[in-house]
């Protein structure tokens, strides 16, 4: 089912949480909404599931009005970020609960309500802690099956507030993969919440940047990471270097006494070496070296003292042979330019 | 590690002498002003012999002060139960303007002094009182009768469950409802299957405090009942008369009743802490 948010503006108080915001969702694609906190992401997504209600602006599903719907209503999973099952109830109940609230003349029969719930606890892998308490599971068990019981009822969207936000990294990054697997077997439209620009890459099929209550860029993990529409988005998506700089005829200058223009690079787009190479280069020393892990992370000042992270292969570390306190050169390989406000 | 190696190896223990003092302290002052006025209490009953004892039952009086005390509980504790978890619903759940207000005024009957309380009714629906004529004129009687006596009642107790229930509904916040609401139950079956046994044992712990709140209130019953004996005493009243009567037998006896509750509120009180302990652990 797609999903259209169209001009929707939520105030609480003299805050201004959502100003003007315009979503499309097409049918069957996975969304994540990411930004940093008080971004108005989650105020977003509950105004879709109808927890929220606009101040104005409308919601439609498959071009249908249902603003003025409850959340009951809706017919959409929601799942928390605090998982939010029902504590005396088994994970059997709490899974079936959705089932066995719906009114007396659509409500499925015992026997069918058992293998639906034990078709999803198979789906979630947790087939033996059926008659555990939610007290008695690990955080990512707990969200899995916060997950099945938001399925249970075969919701028309599928919406995700910090999913696995309280996690740890390790099942949290097993839990994404798995979602995303889930995703593609069922195809059900998904919303996802996130302040983590790595989660919200590797997941959804598009990414909408939020910030200050406004969708500043909507498109692929791509385009967002490679084409950011704004200094905002650059500087959310993934460490960046900040320079100034001016742009002479199409061909950027970084120089610390421009102010008309903030210039961006990528830590892994800045080449350590011995010798001058460009325009652009400047110098610099290093004073901090990590090299646990895949890629050596590089700190370093300016010739004009400001702060630099670089991030080099483990390969053109040893043929540098980089040592702390070591003057070097740095080279821009590639720079995203925006015009200072 | 045995339990000795391991209160040897703690740094905060306190030396052997003075945990035995403070045991001692603590057993002697319950001994004192706990077991012996209770030893007393029933041993003065029984001091005629059995059936001295249940001889007093059969006074009219005394039957009437029972079921009086019954009655008021039995209006007192369901009302207080709806009000007190109706309360603490509006007020764990939602924000509303006079929020605290409302909390403040669910305190009151704690702060203010149940004689207070009964004069307050007197003040509104005495002969004297706001609504004095009126009443009279209907032939209504609140003061020195059943209905005073139930709403003093009422008004003591009422911030009981309310309190039990608060800080446990706010602690809980509204993630399950919302949950809930999103699957499809309606505000009803939320309010069953969700909220409610979220808060049962708090709930069950706050309706026996009531209760024994409720059947042994004196002061504000005491000051809107009149005490027409056989007609507006509660049994704590009863006991009061019977004792300036000089009949300390009878008083001892009905005062093993209210005894009995008070102890049978203790274990019931036990058990759901016990309960609700293994539930959390």
């Amino acid at each position: 089912m797609s999903i259209t948010a169209a001009g929707i503006t939520k105030r609480f108080g003299s805050f201004t949480a959502l100003d003007d915001v315009d979503l499309e969702i097409p049918d069957g694609q996975f969304v994540a909404l990411l930004g940093p906190s008080g971004s108005g992401k989650t105020t977003l997504l509950r105004i879709i599931a109808g927890l929220e209600f606009a101040d104005s602006g409308s919601i439609h599903f498959d071009g249908q009005d249902i603003s003025k719907r409850t959340a009951r209503e809706r017919r959409v999973g929601f799942v928390f970020q605090h998982y939010a099952l029902f504590r005396h109830m088994t994970v059997f109940e709490n899974i079936a609960f959705g089932l066995r609230v719906r009114p007396r003349n659509v409500r499925a029969g015992e026997a069918q309500i058992r293998s639906k719930v034990h078709d999803l606890l198979g789906l979630i892998q947790l087939e033996n802690q059926a008659g555990r308490y939610p007290s008695q599971l690990s955080g990512g068990q707990r969200q899995r099956v916060a997950l099945a019981r938001a399925l249970a009822v075969e919701p028309s969207v599928l919406l995700l507030d910090e999913p696995f936000g309280a996690l740890d990294a390790k099942v949290r990054q097993e839990l994404r993969r798995w979602l995303r697997q889930l995703h593609d077997e069922v195809h059900i439209t998904s919303v996802f919440v996130t302040h983590d620009q790595e989660e919200a890459l590797e997941v959804a099929d598009r990414v909408a940047v939020m910030n200050e209550g406004k969708i500043v860029q909507i498109g692929t993990p791509d385009d967002v990471y490679d084409k950011p529409a704004t200094s905002f988005v650059y500087n959310f998506l993934g460490n960046v270097n900040l320079f100034h700089g001016r742009v002479d005829e199409g061909t950027t200058y970084i120089h610390p006494n421009e102010t008309d223009h903030v210039v961006f690079v990528r830590p892994h787009l800045l080449e350590i070496a011995r010798e001058a190479a460009g325009p652009n280069s400047f110098r610099a020393t290093v004073k901090h070296i990590n090299a646990a892990g895949p890629l050596v992370k590089v700190e370093a000042v300016t010739e004009w003292g400001a702060p630099v992270n670089v991030e080099t292969t483990q390969e053109r570390f040893r043929d540098l042979s980089l040592v702390k306190g070591d003057e070097i050169y740095i080279n821009p390989r590639d720079v995203a330019v925006f015009k200072e406000k | 590690m045995s339990a000795a190696e391991f209160a040897g190896t703690r740094s905060t223990v306190e030396p052997a002498f003075v945990r035995r003092l403070l045991i001692a302290i603590a057993v002697v002052f319950l001994f004192l002003f706990l077991f012996l006025p209770l030893a007393v209490v029933f041993g003065t009953a029984l001091s005629q012999g059995i059936g001295m004892f249940f001889n007093t039952f059969t006074d009219a009086g005394t039957q009437s002060s029972i079921w009086l005390t019954l009655l008021a509980a039995l209006v007192a504790v369901p009302w207080n139960t709806v009000f007190g978890l109706a309360a603490a619903w509006a007020i764990g759940k939602f924000e509303f303007f006079g929020k605290s207000a409302l909390i403040t005024l669910i305190d009151l009957p704690f702060s203010v002094s149940p004689v207070v309380a009964g004069l307050v009714y007197v003040l509104l629906f005495g002969a004297q009182g706001y609504f004095g004529p009126w009443l009279q004129r209907h032939n209504i009687h609140i003061i020195f009768a059943v209905p005073g006596i139930v709403l003093a009642t009422i008004f003591v107790t009422f911030p009981f469950v309310a309190r039990e229930l608060l800080p446990m509904m706010q602690a809980q916040g509204n993630d399950e409802e919302e949950a809930a609401l999103t699957l499809g139950a309606n505000g009803w079956q939320t309010f069953l299957k969700v909220t409610l046994p979220n808060v049962k044992w708090a709930l069950l712990y706050g309706i026996i405090l009531c209760n024994a709140r409720a059947m042994g209130e004196f002061g504000a019953v005491q000051v809107v009942s009149g005490r027409i004996e056989g007609l507006t005493n509660t049994m704590p009243l009863q006991i009061e008369l019977l004792y300036s009567d000089y009949r300390f037998v009878a008083a001892y006896t009905v005062a093993t009743l209210l005894a009995m509750l008070a102890l049978v509120t203790l274990v019931v009180k036990s058990i759901v802490e016990w309960r609700t302990g293994e539930r959390q652990a």
